[in-house]
């Protein structure tokens, strides 16, 4: 089965300023998949070029192993935007069978389903009233609705969890973690490490347009945070400190006598220190493998850019792009 | 197919729904109720004029005009013989509305025709019975002064001419006056341009919600800029068809209840059957509702890009300035087109696409207009159409997205060309 999302050195330009430049990203089939960077790196110029929001100016998206973006596909896609907005005057019910009938799904399915939700989210009472009528909260939550009305194979949100209160954000996190059990794909932009590290199965970190890396969470771990390991010893050490000292293994070490915090240099093997340590007589209280976390990376990663992120002049012709 | 009949249904239901659209859809048929009750109350009574005729003249003519006018079913007459004050008295007394108006005659009028009426209310219907009464008896005196006898005279003005009006149209020849042709001319013309204003400015505001809601960026998602403008249009489009379709049915309804309408008012039920009522040809009906809906979707793609290209209501009232301009050149020259529709001025205005969805119908229905003419001005219309959806699709696909300040005319150029 082909991936549901190929980018390919896709570029996209602003009055002046290159949103996003020669990106290439790729996401399997039946996995979350986050897409990370901070304010104004180009995740939502990003996720609109999948959505045939944007043409890409250079470089091309396939979906489902098809040319053509997410409108060619947008029965099987589900979008929930950045800037999230429902028609105020309209009736709750009449709204999310229009969406779903906008997507090619046929009014009398998408009323059927738009209920189901209503009912299953608590808001069933509410579906003949206006949306204006709803709170902030119930609005989200049919806007949520609308994204996965019709059951799309792909889900694509954008910032899902800004300006979402404990509760929906729970709700939200639930249904994405059911979606994947259901062998279907998430595909999310955050800046919000801690949500990325409870929920991506891969990941890519994008600052200033491009790719700085992507890969499993596990991959990105050992390839770009370095790997920490902690040696406690019960008595003896054997040939400990000659290992240590291995410039090939070990990059940076805190000696504590009875106990060591190592980095490691990239591609050490940490199984290769265990071996030596046990061939050489050292006794182990302790020998674990500590990966930093996915905030420290990120930071280590895009520390220096986030930082000038706020500074990208905002563009004028397409101002929509500047909150990418 | 199926998501653009989405979006035309959505358009049109949300629009029905709204409480504007049922108070213009009542308010049409009440009006034109209003028009028929007028004209039955009309031909009751209501058009006795209680007038008083200051008169200062030595001879009889004072008196002998008073009895003309006494004559005439319109008129209630009292002489008053000129005096100190009487005016002032008079001029109170139509204050207080006991008296419509005064007449105030001398003796040089058979020699100047010049004659003076005050009245509160000065209606073309009186002075013309007024003037026609004073002429008649004018000429009678005249005649008697030079030794005409009077009965000859009598029998010479005992004769009335009328003229037998029979337009020539297309071949064909139809009895009409003129004053009727330019009635419905001038009617249609004030219906296709608030018809063509209105509904092409709700395009307008439906564009500029979904924009400022920013729920275009899914529906950009799920469909082609172009496909929801088409469904916009459409959808806005069906909604005035219905509308007219409201006013046409039951302005028909109220037509024929004219007769128990009259009755229940106490009026003469003939009177009431006998009203004249323009005759519509069926022709003029399809070139009325043909021009309707291609200057609707002439404008409504002109207006959908106004939307797109602002951010908020003020803006957009700003940007759509040029387009009611536009329509109002042929709303302005709507007298001008009624009393001469073949001039060059009239044949110019019908074969440009901005003002041929006004200028063509009214020329039609004055019969100024040959098929061939008719066939060019739709065809120009046709490809006006063309040309500025093509345009205003271009501006739209790009301005739906857009926030922040508004485009300048070179972005916009390069909006259309991108």
């Amino acid at each position: 089965m082909s991936e549901p999302v190929v980018v390919d050195r896709a570029t996209k330009r602003f009055a002046g300023h290159t949103a996003v430049n020669a990106l290439s990203l790729s996401v399997p089939s039946g996995i979350i998949y986050g897409l990370l960077g901070p304010n104004g790196a180009g995740k939502t110029t990003t996720l609109r070029m999948i959505m045939d929001i944007y043409e890409p100016d250079e470089g091309s998206v396939r979906l489902f192993g098809q040319v053509g973006g997410g409108r060619t596909h947008s029965a099987r896609i589900g979008y929930l935007p950045e800037e999230r907005g429902l028609y105020p005057r309209m009736r709750v019910v009449d709204v999310l069978v229009f969406l779903a009938e906008a997507k090619g799904m046929s009014r009398r399915a998408a009323r059927i389903k738009a209920l189901d939700w209503l009912e299953r989210l608590g808001l069933i009472d509410w579906r003949l009233r206006k949306v204006s009528d709803l709170s902030k909260g119930m609005q989200q939550k049919v806007q949520f609705i609308s994204t996965i009305l019709h059951d799309p194979e792909l889900v694509i949100l954008d910032e899902p969890f800004s300006g979402l209160d404990p509760v929906n954000s729970q709700v939200l996190r639930d249904t994405v973690v059911d979606y994947r059990r259901r062998g279907k794909t998430v595909l999310f932009s955050t800046h919000i490490m801690e949500h990325a590290e409870q929920l991506c199965d891969r990941l890519c970190i994008i600052a200033r347009g491009k790719k700085l890396i992507d890969g499993t969470l596990a991959e990105v771990k050992r390839t770009h945070g370095g790997q920490h390991l902690i040696v406690a010893f019960d008595g003896s050490q054997g040939a400990a400190q000659r290992i240590f000292s291995d410039r090939r293994l070990v990059a940076k070490i805190q000696d504590f006598g009875q106990q060591a915090e190592l980095e490691l240099t990239n591609g050490a093997d940490p199984q290769e220190i265990l071996r030596g340590l046990v061939e050489s007589g050292a006794r182990l209280a302790r020998f674990e493998l500590a990966s930093p976390s996915l905030h420290k990376i990120f930071v280590d990663l895009v520390g220096p850019e986030a930082a000038t992120a706020a500074a990208i002049p905002a563009t004028t012709a397409a101002g929509v792009g500047a909150g990418a | 197919m199926h998501k653009v009949w989405a979006v035309i249904r959505r358009e049109f239901v949300e629009r029905v729904r709204t409480r504007w659209f049922w108070i213009s859809a009542i308010l049409g048929p009440v009006l034109f109720g209003g028009v028929i009750v007028y004209q039955i109350m009309q031909s009751v009574g209501g058009g006795v004029r209680d007038i008083a005729v200051v008169d200062s003249t030595t001879s009889a003519f004072g008196r002998r005009v008073t009895e003309a006018l006494a004559a005439s079913p319109n008129f209630r007459v009292t002489r008053v013989p000129a005096g100190p004050r009487v005016i002032d008295s008079l001029t109170s007394l139509v204050e207080a509305k006991q008296l419509n108006g005064f007449l105030i005659i001398s003796n040089d009028l058979t020699e100047t025709g010049k004659a003076e009426y005050r009245a509160s209310n000065l209606s073309l219907q009186t002075v013309e019975g007024l003037e026609r009464a004073l002429n008649k008896v004018a000429v009678k005196v005249r005649l008697e002064t030079r030794g005409v006898n009077p009965a000859v005279v009598d029998w010479a003005q005992g004769i009335r001419i009328t003229l037998d009006q029979t337009k020539i149209a297309r071949g064909k020849t139809t009895k009409e006056s003129a004053g009727e042709s330019f009635i419905l001319a001038y009617v249609m013309a004030v219906l296709l341009f608030m018809a063509i204003l209105l509904y092409g400015v709700n395009v307008m505001s439906s564009v500029l919600e979904e924009k400022t809601t920013r729920v275009i960026e899914v529906l950009v998602s799920s469909l082609r800029p172009f496909q929801l403008m088409l469904g916009k249009v459409a959808g806005a489009g069906a909604v005035s068809f219905f509308q007219f379709l409201i006013w046409g049915v039951s302005a028909r309804l109220l037509i024929s209840l004219r007769v128990p309408i009259a009755r229940a008012l106490g009026a003469d039920a003939s009177a009431a059957a006998g009203m004249k009522l323009p005759h519509i040809p069926f022709a003029t009906l399809v070139v009325f509702m043909a021009f309707f809906l291609g200057g609707f979707l002439l404008y409504s793609a002109m207006f959908a890009a106004v939307g797109a290209m602002s951010s908020n209501e003020q803006e957009a009232r700003q940007a759509q300035q040029p387009v009611t301009y536009l329509l109002m050149i042929s709303y302005f020259s709507i007298i001008g087109l009624t009393n001469d529709p073949s001039s060059t001025f009239a044949r110019t205005l019908s074969i440009v696409p901005f003002t041929s969805p006004i200028a063509t119908p009214v020329r039609w229905t004055a019969g100024s207009m040959g098929v061939g003419e008719l066939g060019a001005s739709l065809a120009m219309l046709l490809i006006g159409i063309v040309a500025i959806t093509w345009v205003a699709a271009r501006i739209y696909r790009v301005g739906i997205l857009m926030t922040g300040k508004r485009p300048t005319m070179k972005e916009l150029v390069r909006w259309v060309r991108a």
